[in-house]
């Protein structure tokens, strides 16, 4: 393999990372409020509003339909009118964490549903509000759960990535396109296979390893 | 300083209406424990929820320390909440966080400073016994010492009313015992009223002043504990005495145990004592008079409130006829005979 290809997709590899992780980080910006709100508007908790929760719910299960391929191409106008372009990295994590975000939001909403309701009613009975219960109770308890939930999205987004390449993401998504799809170079794409397997194991050893940690089950 | 005026808690599940509490009314003066007894479905939990509003009552006033509950906002009622204590059957400690941090967190909720979390939160543990424990996480704890960091982390906002939620229904009987006493230590030396709700006859006698029977929604008594110990008006409540005095028949008596009488055989009686016996010391009257002898197997007594109440399990010896003088003999002195069988 030339030095040039090396140097390409030592490249791609960068940009999947960083397509991965700041697409994963804006998906959480967007997901994790979200997330909270479905939860505390469930019927029988703290801030429970029907309406409410059937909107968000439904705007949720709408983003979550529409296959990604779709949602990087109907967002073009969107995406444009943000970061001023429809190609490249930057354009590439609009609709990557447009299309995490309401993933992350539910993923989010099953956690908290797994923290023990009587940790919420003895913080109630303490006179804790609502904005307290949930950054001192849900959050906290939720945490080795939520963990895992990012190192899933996280995993779900490389996946992405490289799927957005063959409309022009970047990333090793698009050599992997270029040189497998079209060129038929095999050490390419097989190089490119093996990087992003070696990314995804990374991201699972480090969730793990990170959950574990703050587990105190 | 707890008073439930007239509480009804229905519940709506679609169409229909459930009636958990009916028009309940009980009043907890300063520095007493009141418990409330009652079998599993007959409203205790959501009465206990009812006096801090976990759960609002759908008609009724709670008044407790002088404040009417029912008519303060979301945000004094957070304020007033933080006043009335409360502890659970399943403990509720945070996982997240380690003792220290459970106890203090009442206290965080206050913004109270660091400095004097620090004090307090130390001063508490060494009061409910776990000095050595402060970064130890909940999962590494035993029950009974869970309970006592959820008693420490109640105490932290000074309250005056603590509500005990089953409390000590998760526990084995000697742990049982010491929260009881850690309980009745508080409502002692830091004068703080107590309202438990638990199904254990045991939890009452031992540490309550007043007690209150619930069933379906209702109280259908109440009273001091040496009251209703003595003189239990409703089968529900001589039924809950008589399970704090249960007796087992020895298993080796239970395999010579016959229903009918015969030639070899002993008549085995259940005497069961109230607050109507007659307080004579029967057992030696009937020897006198009957030439029977008694030979108590095992026993139960309790004294409370100036009467003798328990149960009794004898085998007799003496003739056929002396012995069924004997049953009428305690039949008359208002004590219940039960014969068993014979061994």
């Amino acid at each position: 393999m030339s030095d040039s290809m090396i140097l390409l997709l030592a490249k791609g590899a960068w940009e999947t990372i960083v397509m991965t992780f700041v697409s994963g980080f804006f998906g959480f910006l967007i997901g994790l409020p979200t997330g909270v709100l479905l939860y505390l508007t469930r019927k029988g908790q703290v801030l429970e509003h029907r309406t409410f929760n059937n909107v968000i719910s439904v705007v949720v299960n709408i983003f979550r339909s529409i296959p990604f391929i779709i949602l990087i191409v109907w967002m073009i106008p969107f995406t444009r009118a943000l970061v001023g372009t429809s190609i490249g990295v930057e354009a590439a994590i609009v609709p990557l964490s447009i299309g995490a975000a309401p993933f992350i939001a539910r993923l989010i909403e099953n956690s908290l549903i797994e923290v023990p309701g009587g940790l919420v009613e003895a913080a109630r009975a303490m006179g804790a509000t609502p904005f307290q219960i949930v950054y001192k109770v849900l959050l906290p308890e939720a945490l080795p759960s939520i963990i895992n939930s990012a190192s899933v999205t996280l995993i779900t987004l490389v996946g992405y990535s490289a799927m957005g390449g063959a409309v022009g993401a970047g990333g090793l998504g698009q050599i992997g396109y270029q040189y497998g799809y079209v060129g038929y170079d095999v050490l390419v794409m097989n190089t490119v296979l093996i990087l992003l397997i070696a990314l995804v194991f990374i991201i699972q050893f480090l969730g793990d390893f990170i959950a574990k940690r703050v587990d105190h089950r | 300083m707890i008073e439930l005026r007239n509480i009804t808690k229905k519940f709506y599940q679609k169409t229909k209406a459930i009636t958990a509490l009916s028009d309940v009314s009980l009043t907890v003066p300063e520095g007493k424990i009141f418990g409330v007894i009652g079998a599993s479905g007959a409203g205790k939990s959501t009465l206990i929820r009812c006096v801090n509003l976990l759960e609002k009552p759908t008609s009724g006033e709670v008044i407790v320390d002088g404040q009417n509950l029912m008519e303060l906002s979301s945000k004094e009622l957070a304020k007033a909440r933080r006043h009335i204590g409360m502890i659970f059957q399943h403990f509720n400690l945070l996982s997240s966080r380690t003792v220290f941090e459970n106890v203090a967190f009442s206290l965080e909720l206050d913004h109270t400073p660091k400095a004097e979390i620090q004090q307090r939160v130390s001063d508490l543990l060494s009061l409910v016994g776990l000095d050595e424990k402060h970064h130890d996480y909940p999962v590494n704890l035993s029950g009974g010492q869970k309970q006592r960091v959820a008693i420490a982390r109640t105490l932290a906002s000074n309250p005056k009313v603590l509500l005990c939620d089953e409390a000590t229904s998760a526990l084995d009987p000697a742990t049982t015992k010491s929260i009881l006493a850690l309980l009745k230590d508080i409502n002692k030396r830091l004068n703080i009223t107590i309202l438990l709700i638990t199904h254990e006859m045991d939890v009452v006698k031992d540490i309550c002043d007043e007690v209150a029977v619930i069933s379906e929604g209702q109280l259908i008594e109440q009273g001091a504990v040496s009251e209703i110990f003595s003189h239990p008006k409703t089968a529900l409540a001589k039924e809950f005495i008589a399970s704090s005095l249960n007796l087992e028949i020895p298993v080796d008596y239970k395999e010579r145990l016959v229903a009918e009488p015969a030639t070899d055989k002993r008549p085995l009686l259940k005497l069961e004592f109230t607050g109507q016996s007659v307080d004579d010391p029967v057992l030696s009257e009937v020897a006198r008079l009957f030439q029977i002898d008694s030979n108590v197997i095992s026993a139960r007594m309790d004294y409370a409130g100036g009467v003798k109440f328990g149960v009794m399990l004898i085998e007799v010896f003496g003739t056929q006829e002396n012995s069924l003088q004997a049953i009428e003999f305690y039949k008359n002195k208002n004590i219940k005979v039960e014969v068993l069988g014979y061994v």
